[in-house]
């Protein structure tokens, strides 16, 4: 790729170490995986033999741990073991005394040499065991900074090579083989008997795991110092786990160890984040040591989210311990699965930054238990943020205004309605920790109009776009398993919630639009429900105010009642049910097309009339005492169309679809029969079936073009 | 190991704009090579850099804060990072890199720093390492004025990328480490 030969770099010829890290970046730039390899070879020899004077190995780690994770397998077994002793030596014998400083010269420097003061902890004691990366000293000696390189590198270079071997550049080696000599029995450390390289790199990791786990919980005098503790104490549980992993006889030493560290920090908010992979580990590996670890899991899944959600790193790690860990949730009646209201105050409080996550934990949360459950959660996302909020806010409180509130009177503010009365119960049902069905207050309605005050807070718009994806991928899902109870249940549910939702209004427009073709979409998988829920529909379709307010959800059922209400999806579908959805549907599309219209007449979406005009025919089609109705009704949609108030409220292209509409379904309505036969085809089977389906307004068109065939004005 | 380091000005009304970027090798195999691969991973960095623009916006609007904010008066007036707003984030397999990525970003003042790490990455350690890079990135930069129009010194910042996250490579340093670190580097950081 070089124009010219002497342009061609290669590490083969460098001696100065910080020069060959500087041209190896160069080279793995290159993306070639003969580069890499020959990069990770000099790379190994720099380490294996004594390096010039002046020289330091610290340059040459950062490179080899680059080749191995770009390439894996660049490495021959032989170089690996090598490099395990060093990494092993480097990590457990790094110099316990401080390095001295440069000597600075001038004219006051003092001749004498100083002694080499001890290594301290981060709490000032004097360290009494070997050198870790929370060793602190004023200088630091070149071992003791090969010791802070191998522990950065050491998770990965256990990952990569610390198992059963990868297919290397061996040839020799089989791939998954043991041709190392890996005893399969993990070899116990005898003194005076020298473990293999890899299995002592294993040792020596662990016990370095150990001191840093000892380690973490001291005080330390600089305060940033702190969060480099937590980092290792993260990492060193993580590195446990692997090695764990990888020989199991670690596994015992390893919980015992981890139990007295999760006794001290549970209670600390500080360590919060090293709560999972302390979990991960019990989850991995308790089984095996039979260790009971229930109460680690309760702690973790009950208390931390409650406490802790506002924290936008540990939000995200415990949605991604969640994801890692999905086999937990299959069991219905674990705390994992039990705990999903607290997992979702993650998402109330962080949506932007987790919503990709959710989207592909909430399968897994979904099942026919928890369905409606989390259902009613996500449509009151955004009120669960608001209340968080409130939550926040009061704990912040001095304790002395928290009684203030009078019990007798309606409170002011939603902080003072936290701790009243007539609100505490609504507010400690949103902020429950776990599912509860069956505890769910009769309405919440008072507090969602409470919490409305909070509905322009940018957090909870943030939330509040966040669940019509949610929604969509909650039916989605559901359909999948729903059997004819819940969809029923989902479908009553539906109609009662789209009065009672935040109000929002985008967040509502979105939630109607959703709820409407998901509604269809119910009603397409179990069309019997039109004739079985036929209360409940008939209320929310007689209810003129709906077509204004939800016409999304208003115009799919009206759709559907048209679709499904037929003896040949539902035997116990009668003429008189016909008859009275009929009536129903026909006295709000009265009102809704005067043709001299009130102030108090809604005026609604176009498109309602023309469903509602075609439900009606569909419904006249199959009780054809009804078509005399329909035919005079749709004959006088011509002059509803060109009166005069209606044509300043209407665009003209919506009008004239109206009236083709009408004419289309008039004609259709002289031949009965053919009527009949388009609007109650054979239940579809098949997709072919579907698609003719589909083709409904195609195939009323042809059939008015037969009947009409000099109108010339009909558009194509 | 950190894939990728990014450091761009998220913009508000305006567009984010990359300012430096630096990728830890490229790995193998991964399409041709030469001037498509270059362009291919800028792209990348972009779609990265815009992420976390909008990730930024979001999360300071959520804050109530205003989203462009003033920038100290004096150039040598320490920077505080203690309520800077930060966040992580995962990036799906092929959007925009071929394996999963989590981005875990700082913002300060107008500019936002971003680390891209592999999946399984210390995330304590990276958001560490970014309040380490920032402040001391600043200092590289020159100011010339409101918004983020910074006169970069390039080799400042690799020579700064060098020793604190060496070919991607994150380091445990303690206090007295990251001392040292600015001892050789020259660097006074006030702390």
């Amino acid at each position: 790729m070089s124009p010219c030969n002497d342009l061609v770099l290669s590490c083969d010829e460098i001696q100065d170490t910080k020069l060959l890290s500087l041209v190896s970046s160069v080279l793995l730039a290159q993306g070639s995986r003969g580069e890499v390899a020959a990069v990770g070879q000099r790379v190994v020899q720099g380490l294996e033999r004594r390096l010039p004077e002046g020289q330091s190995a610290r340059f040459l780690l950062p490179v080899l741990a680059n080749v191995i994770s770009l390439s894996p397998g660049s490495l021959t077994e032989e170089q690996t073991n090598v490099v395990s002793k060093k990494l092993a030596d480097w990590l457990r014998y790094a110099s316990i005394q401080q390095g001295m400083a440069q000597p600075s010269g001038g004219f006051f420097s003092s001749p004498r040499t100083k002694q080499p003061a001890p290594i301290t902890e981060v709490d000032g004691a004097v360290a009494t065991d070997f050198f870790t990366v929370l060793s602190v000293a004023q200088h630091y000696t070149q071992d003791q900074w090969l010791n802070v390189q191998a522990f950065s590198m050491l998770r990965n270079w256990l990952l990569c090579y610390g198992g059963k071997e990868l297919d290397t550049l061996n040839p020799g080696a089989s791939a998954g083989g043991d041709s190392s000599g890996t005893p399969l029995v993990p070899v116990p450390a005898t003194p005076g008997r020298l473990l293999p390289p890899r299995e002592r790199l294993r040792d020596k990791a662990f016990a370095y795991c150990q001191r840093l786990v000892e380690q973490s919980t001291r005080r330390p005098l600089k305060k940033e110092d702190g969060d480099l503790q937590k980092a290792c104490l993260i990492e060193a549980v993580t590195i446990m786990d692997i090695i764990c992993k990888q020989d199991s006889s670690y596994v015992c030493r390893a919980v015992s160890c981890l139990k007295i560290l999760h006794s001290r920090i549970c209670g600390d908010a500080t360590y919060a984040r090293a709560l999972l992979p302390i979990a991960q580990l019990f989850l991995n590996h308790s089984k095996q040591a039979a260790v009971d670890s229930d109460a680690i899991y309760k702690h973790l899944f009950s208390d931390i989210p409650a406490l802790l959600f506002h924290n936008p790193s540990l939000a995200f790690e415990f949605v991604q311990f969640c994801k890692d860990n999905s086999q937990l949730f299959t069991d219905s009646s674990s705390i994992f699965r039990q705990s999903f209201p607290n997992l979702f105050k993650f998402l109330a409080w962080n949506s932007p930054a987790l919503i990709s996550e959710f989207v592909d934990l909430l399968p897994f949360l979904l099942d026919p238990g928890t369905a409606t459950e989390i259902f009613h959660l996500l449509l009151d996302l955004p009120c669960l943020t608001a209340a968080l909020d409130i939550q926040l806010r009061a704990a912040a409180l001095p304790v002395s205004e928290k009684a203030g509130a009078d019990p007798a009177g309606k409170p002011a503010t939603c902080l003072e309605a936290f701790h009243h009365p007539l609100y505490r119960s609504m507010f400690q049902y949103l902020l429950r920790s776990r599912a509860a069905p069956e505890d769910a207050p009769d309405s919440l309605v008072p507090l969602r109009q409470l919490l409305g005050s909070l509905a322009g807070s940018p957090r909870v718009v943030q939330c509040a776009e966040t669940v019509p994806v949610l929604l969509e991928l909650f039916f989605r899902v559901v359909a999948e398993f729903a059997d004819g109870s819940l969809i029923n249940q989902l479908v009553v549910l539906l109609l009662q919630r789209s009065d009672q939702l935040y109000d929002i209004p985008a967040f509502k427009e979105d939630v109607y639009r959703v709820l409407g073709s998901n509604l269809a979409m119910l009603c397409g998988l179990r069309p019997a429900l039109v004739v079985e829920l036929s209360t409940e529909i008939l209320e929310f379709s007689g209810a003129v105010s709906n077509i204004q307010s939800k016409e999304a959800i208003f115009t799919h059922m009206a759709w559907a009642v048209g679709e499904f209400l037929s003896v040949s999806h539902d035997k116990r579908c009668t003429v008189e049910q016909i008859t009275r959805f009929f009536e129903t549907l026909e006295a709000v599309l009265f009102e809704i097309t005067q043709l001299r219209p009130q102030a108090s007449t809604p005026s609604c979406a176009p498109r309602a009339i023309s469903v509602l005009m075609a439900t009606l025919t569909k419904l006249a089609a199959r009780s054809q005492d009804l078509i005399p109705r329909v035919s005079m009704f749709l004959s006088k949609m011509r002059t509803f169309v060109q009166s005069p108030a209606v044509t300043s409220v209407y665009c003209e292209e919506d009008l004239e679809e109206i009236l083709i509409r009408a004419t289309e379904l008039m004609n259709l309505l002289k031949m009965p029969s053919v009527a009949q036969f388009v609007f109650t085809p054979p239940v579809a089977s098949t997709r072919f079936q579907k698609e003719v389906n589909d083709s409904l307004p195609l195939a009323l068109r042809m059939v008015t073009q037969l009947l009409e065939p000099a109108a010339g004005s009909m558009p194509v | 190991m950190v894939r990728a380091f990014v450091l761009l000005a998220p913009g508000g009304p305006a567009p984010c704009r990359v300012l430096y970027a630096r990728t830890f090798g490229t790995p193998p195999g991964a399409g041709p090579g030469g001037p498509r691969q270059r362009l291919r991973r800028k792209e990348q960095l972009l779609v990265v850099a815009r992420q976390v623009a909008s990730q930024c916006q979001l999360l300071q609007a959520s804050l109530g804060r205003p989203s462009s904010p003033q920038l100290p008066q004096l150039p040598d007036e320490p920077v505080s990072l203690q309520d800077a707003p930060g966040g992580v984030f995962q990036m799906s397999p092929g959007d925009p890199f071929p394996e999963r990525v989590t981005v875990v970003w700082l913002s300060v003042l107008a500019l936002a720093f971003a680390l891209v790490c592999e999946p399984q990455e210390n995330l304590s350690l990276a958001e560490i390492t970014l309040r380490r890079l920032a402040p001391r990135l600043l200092l590289s930069l020159r100011l010339l004025g409101p918004g983020a129009d910074v006169l970069l010194r390039p080799d400042a910042a690799d020579g700064l990328l060098d020793r604190l996250l060496p070919h991607g490579q994150m380091l445990f340093l303690n206090e007295r480490f990251l001392q040292a670190v600015d001892r050789e580097l020259g660097l006074k950081v006030s702390r």
